[in-house]
Order: structure tokens, then sequence, then C-alpha cells
């Protein structure tokens, strides 16, 4: 077995981690699961090609490739943005959905079903403004260099893997040790006390859509960047995803990351070893034996 | 319906007329008016099904007031969001999930002392560990494996951390020992004798007796007797309102 297999995963596993921090918060904080989050991947991509093709537009020479990578600083600079539009997107969605089922005390199966319809809508959007057709963040090729251990990888997959875990130290640390992310654990568990408590329980649900969503647009700016951009990017990976969230425990910022690399080796190592066929399977595969053997997963609390 | 007799104090909590209930159309509390004067101490009676709960939770902004009015120190804050009750001084502690398990005792506090400015909190925190040692001893355990007991406390240090002017508790005794119980209705007194108002709602009605000063008894949604809390417990009155439901009242039944 070619040992390859374990960088491939590394670098498919932290995408996966950075989308299942959304998901799982979003199902502990909003108690539901949101089918749409993968279209906040692909949302986040198109939205960081837009404003770096904008941004391309206005100086050519921030399209100058940035040291080793293959991109310039219309990319970096195109992704604050971009995070930013995504949160504003997610917060838009539940302006005009889930809050107001959320107001009608919903059925959770109706906010699922919403989630589905959204994630539809937005597809579709994406499909009509951009066409289906592949796009590329840039054109240039990249030379996988050697990194030890008979591994090897490109600068633009070592950026993301590091960005990627980066971030999640980021979100583990506002999660542990602010007040704000005090207040999305208390929600968590407990909305209503956490309201009695002085929590401005609809300030934290907002919090959570941007913070969600920003991971999101970053996961799908790595995976445009590292892959390629289409309508179908994050629709593709719900399934990943959801098997991350589940497998690290709903709730587990930690949990999600470390899951998520978990599901990216299980997916290199099956490609390598039952086909590349298969390669989808494995996060079903995963999603199933959790649940029936540890529905909590690694790090859930117990109902 | 009777009310308080005038008191020289300003009134800390008063309710007006108050609805409230689940659903608009099922009113669990059917139009209270009762005026709770500033460093009094009230507990709520009534049998199951009275509304004393529902009352309660509708002052702390969980169940919806569908008529009247809520005034704490005078200002409505009726229709005033729960999480901006406590910064306004009223302080609110549920009967179960009163405190947030997934957290350490310390982060329950700090959750709860962060709508105070920055400067304040840590001596805010200090001064409860002095209050409650026991929660000092071990600040981050995970509040979810403390005692009953040390859950009350845990639960009560949290509604103080604002210095409230009304703390209102929903049966604090329950699932407790006696003997527990007798340390929480003891630190309730202390609490009293600080100068804060406190509204509770009992079922162990001889205990919260003793401690009380007035007692202020519910039947179906509607205040049936108000008065000292002395000398009520032995009263023929109270095992009539508890035992006859809405036929026992002096204001005459429905």
């Amino acid at each position: 077995m070619n040992p390859q297999f374990l960088m491939d995963g590394l670098i498919a596993g932290a995408m996966i981690g950075l989308g299942a921090i959304g998901v799982t918060l979003t199902y502990s904080i909003l108690r539901f699961a949101n089918f749409g989050h993968g279209e906040l991947l692909s949302w986040g991509a198109y939205l960081a090609l837009a404003v770096s093709g904008g941004l391309g537009l206005v100086s050519a020479s921030l399209t100058r490739p940035i040291g080793p990578f293959s991109f310039g600083w219309s990319l970096p600079l195109a992704a604050i943005v971009a995070i930013l539009l995504t949160g504003l997107l997610a917060l838009a969605v539940d302006a005009v959905l889930f809050g107001r089922l959320r107001a009608r005390a919903s059925a959770v199966i109706i906010l699922v079903m919403a989630s589905f319809g959204a994630s539809l809508a937005l597809r579709s959007l994406l499909e009509f403004l951009f066409t289906s057709k592949p796009v590329y963040f840039t054109k240039a090729l990249q030379i996988a260099m050697p990194v030890g251990a008979g591994l090897r990888a490109t600068p633009d997959q070592l950026l993301s893997l590091g960005v990627g875990l980066l971030a999640v130290l980021a979100v583990h640390l506002l999660m542990t040790r602010t007040d704000i992310g005090r207040s999305m654990r208390a929600v968590s568990e407990n909305p209503a006390l956490a309201g009695i408590a002085g929590v401005d329980v609809r300030r934290v649900i907002r919090v959570v859509w941007m913070l969600g969503a920003g991971l999101a647009c970053l996961a799908g700016i790595m995976t445009g960047l590292l892959v390629q951009i289409r309508p179908y990017l994050g629709h593709d990976l719900l399934l990943p995803l959801f098997a991350a969230a589940i497998l690290g425990g709903i709730g587990s910022v930690p949990g999600a990351m470390l899951a998520g690399l978990i599901v990216g080796l299980s997916e290199a190592a099956a490609v390598q070893l039952v086909g590349a066929e298969w390669r989808a399977a494995v996060s079903f595969v995963i999603l199933v034996a959790v649940l029936l053997i540890r529905p909590r997963g690694l790090f859930g609390r117990s109902a | 319906m009777s009310h308080l007799p005038a008191s020289p104090l300003r009134p800390a909590l008063d309710l007006h007329a108050l609805v409230a209930g689940y659903e608009p159309d099922l009113p669990i509390v059917r139009g209270i008016d009762l005026v709770v004067p500033e460093g009094d101490f009230v507990v709520l009676l009534g049998p199951n099904g009275a509304g004393k709960s529902t009352l309660v939770k509708a002052i702390a902004g969980v169940v919806p007031i569908h008529a009247g009015a809520v005034l704490l120190a005078g200002q409505d804050i009726t229709s005033v969001p729960s999480h901006r009750k406590i910064a306004r001084g009223l302080a609110f502690v549920p009967q179960t999930e009163n405190i947030f398990a997934t957290l350490s005792i310390h982060e329950n506090l700090q959750l709860a002392a962060a709508i105070l400015p920055k400067a304040d909190r840590a001596g805010r925190i200090d001064g409860l560990y002095r209050r409650f040692p026991d929660l000092a001893r071990q600040p981050s355990r995970m509040a979810g494996a403390l005692s009953g007991g040390q859950r009350q406390m845990l639960a009560v240090a949290r509604a103080l951390i604002v210095d409230p002017s009304v703390l209102i508790l929903d049966e604090p005794s329950a699932g407790l020992s006696p003997k527990i119980v007798g340390e929480v209705f003891a630190m309730l007194q202390d609490i009293n004798a600080d100068g804060v108002t406190i509204v509770l709602v009992e079922q162990n009605v001889k205990a919260a007796l003793a401690i009380a000063r007035r007692a202020v008894v519910l039947v179906e949604g509607r205040i049936r007797h108000e008065g000292p809390a002395d000398g009520l417990f032995g009263d023929p009155l109270l095992a009539r309102l508890y035992l006859g439901g809405s036929h026992a009242g002096e204001s005459g039944a429905p």
C-alpha cells in the first residue's frame, strides 16, 4: 500500500473536518440536521472566485503567485470577504426560512425538510449564476514535493492543511475560553436556562450561523483550490460531513475535526485497497457503524 | 380577591391582572394581582396544578403572558425578554435543570457574570465563593457531577451573581433530603436578610411557612388567600384550600 494515501487522506480530512464543525454546531445549538450546509461550501468557493476575479481586474499584480503557491494575494483577500459574505448568506437563509419555522415552534422534521429545500434552491441558483462547468482559482500547475517518509504534497496542499488546523484550534479556543463560546455551549445544553442566565439566545444563533458558514466557506475554498469548483462541490461532501460530525460527537469541535481526518484517511485508504468507486461508501459505512455501536460518537455527551 | 395590606415599603414586584399559560386559549394563570414589597419573603402555595410554577415562569419570561402586567420596582417589564430581566435585577431559579451540567462550576458562574462590566466579574465570583465555600473547593468540577444540594447552591449562586433585587425560586427543595432542605432554606433566609426580596414556590408547606413572612395560596390559577405565613400551617383554612379546590376560597367559588 502506497503511504501517499496518508497525505491525501489528511488533506481531504481537514476539509471535511472544517465543514463538519459547522454541521455539529448547528446540530447541537439549533437542534436540527442542516442538509443545506454543503451548499455553504459551494457558495463560499464561488463567492471567493467572484471576489478574487474582481480583485484581479482591479490590479493584475494581485494575481501574481505568492512564493511557492499557485495563487496571488487576490485569493486570501477574497477569502476574507467570501467568509463574511457566506456568513451573511447563512443569516439571510435563517431570517427567511429557519428563523420563521423556529418562531412557530415547528417540529425538527420540518426544519430538516426545509433544509433540503434550501439546499436545492441554493444549488440551483449557483448553477444558474455560474453554470455547472467546473472552474478553477488558478490554472497554474504545481509539482508535489517530498515532505519526508516517502510522502509528497504540493505547497497549496500543505498550506490548506495548516490553515485548516489553525482554524480548528481557533474555534476550539473560542468555544472553551471566551464568553461567546461559553454562551454557545450553554445554549446547546439548555436554551431556556441560558436565557434566564442572561444569554441572548438569538445573538448566539447568529454567531453560530456566521461561524459555521465561515468555516464552510474556508473548506469550500480549499476544495476549490485543490480540486475544482463545481455547484455540486458541497453537496458531494455532505455525507462525509455528517459522518464526521456524528463520529466526532454532536457538539464537539475537536471531535468533528478528528473525525474529519479519520473519514478522510479511511476514504483515501479505501481508494487504494478496494478502488476509487468505493470512496463514497466509506462515509456511509462509518455513519452506520457509529450509529449502531456508539451513537454519541467519540466526544459527544450521552443523552 | 384580597390584596396585601398597604406597606410603607416600595413594591419590589407588582403583578396586575396577570393572565399567562403555554397556549393563549388555555390560560393557567387566570388574573393575578399581587404586590410584593421590598425585602419581603413570600411563599406561593397551592395544590398541584394551581399555576404556581406557571406564574413564576411567566414573571421570569419563560412562559408567555397573554394579559396584564409585571412591574419590577415600578418599571413595566412585561414584554422584556428573559435574558434582559436578570440585568434589571430579577433573578429566577427554575425547579429542574437549573444549572449547566456540561459546564464547570466556575464556567456556570462566569456565564452568568458575563452581563456585568468586565472589571466587576472576578470580584463578584470571588464574593460568591466566599458565601458558598463548597463551590469554591472545586471550581473546575463539572456541574453535572454535583450532588442535589450542591446543584441548588450553584443555581442560587448563579442567580445572585448580578446582585438581584428580587429572587424567585421554583421548589428549591424538590428531591433534596430534609437535612439539605434545611441548609437551602437557611441560605434563603440569609439572602433575604441581606435585603433581597424573595418569592418562593414550595410544596414543602410546613418548612416554607416557617421561613417566609407572607403566604399566598393559589387555586386554579387565582389567588384564594393572602396573609402572614405565621400561624397558617395549623389553620384549617389551608387544608380546605388544598383539599377543596375551587369551592374553598373566601372570595366565592366560580
